[in-house]
């Protein structure tokens, strides 16, 4: 019969000036980042937790790991379109790739950056206060999240959404200015 | 930890992963019949005037959903090759108590209802089109 839309998205293919982002990027982007938080996770199994936080400081594990913090803050609040990654993927990776078939909302993956960032941020606090394997689990949640991302296409930042906009927890416009 | 230990621990974190994201690739567009009798009237839909003569695929979306694109192309092409089936696309983003009233936890999640607004069947994720056909050739024949 009919279809009722409150917004009408019937463009199947990729139209040159059509808003949107190439839909293989933020996947890229997750790729490096899944491939870095392993090394966080291996390096925090390897070396013991610090005893002062000027050592917890130093560890390589904790430095890479408030690298990728910074870089999902990045991410959250700049917008995916403007993460270091997009750019070496628009510059590096796009050139060599066919079209995409399809453009993503840049909305989604701006928002899982956010999920990203508030899970590697509790990972840092704790990690700094001295709890033994915050880094390590925090960096294995966040990379079974980027892992999913990359390889599965599946946004498990996204799936929480909908259960924090009902509890009351996030402010919509937040994720709408992404 | 030892160097064979920390290796044996990657290679089960990645595992896991790959095991989660397989069986979330399993139950995505799967079709869940649904046997409590629900009903939803087209009245509690805000803009929508009424439900199709034989069935209605009601989508809720929010603005944070890259599978809603995909879920609105495959029900809509739907709804234009069955006749008296009616497509209709809530965004809840602003309206997140209607998610609350109607049991969304995520989107997109698609409720089939029969002509009398019964919820015959739900779907989490991007429906297939052949499964979703198949769900609807039983409730249209029932009906």
């Amino acid at each position: 019969m009919s279809t009722e839309t409150q917004k009408s998205a019937h463009a199947l293919a990729a139209q040159p000036g059509q808003k949107g982002i190439d839909p293989r990027s933020p996947r890229f982007g997750a790729g490096i980042t899944a491939v870095l938080l392993l090394v966080v996770v291996a390096l925090g199994l390897s070396v013991p937790i610090g005893a002062t936080v000027g050592q917890r400081v130093l560890e390589p594990g904790f430095i890479l790991f408030a690298l990728i913090t910074l870089l999902f803050a990045w991410g959250a609040f700049a917008g995916v379109q403007r993460h270091p990654y997009g750019r070496i993927f628009r510059a590096l990776i796009r050139p060599r790739l066919a079209p995409p078939t399809d453009l993503e909302d840049p909305i989604p993956p701006t928002f899982a950056q956010g999920v990203g960032f508030v899970i590697t941020l509790v990972g840092v606090a704790l990690h700094l206060i001295g709890v033994p394997y915050a880094l390590v689990i925090a960096a294995g949640a966040a990379f079974v999240a980027a892992f999913l991302n990359s390889v599965f296409a599946y946004c498990l930042g996204c799936q929480i959404y909908l259960v924090l906009l009902r509890l009351g927890l996030l402010r919509r416009s937040s994720v709408a200015a992404g | 930890m030892n160097p064979e230990a920390v290796a044996l621990a990657l290679v089960a974190l990645v595992a896991l992963a790959t095991v989660v994201g397989i069986v979330l690739r399993a139950t995505a567009g799967r079709v869940r019949r649904a046997t409590d009798g629900t009903v939803i009237r087209a009245r509690e839909l805000p803009g929508v005037r009424g439900l199709g003569r034989g069935a209605t695929l009601l989508q809720f979306s929010t603005e944070v959903c890259a599978p809603c694109t995909t879920t609105r192309r495959v029900l809509g092409g739907v709804a234009e090759a069955v006749s008296g089936v009616t497509h209709v696309d809530l965004d809840v983003t602003h309206r997140p108590d209607l998610a609350s009233k109607f049991h969304i936890m995520s989107t997109p999640t698609t409720l089939i209802l029969d002509r009398r607004g019964v919820v015959r069947a739900r779907i989490g994720g991007a429906p297939r089109t052949a499964d979703l056909r198949a769900e609807l050739d039983r409730i249209l024949a029932a009906a």
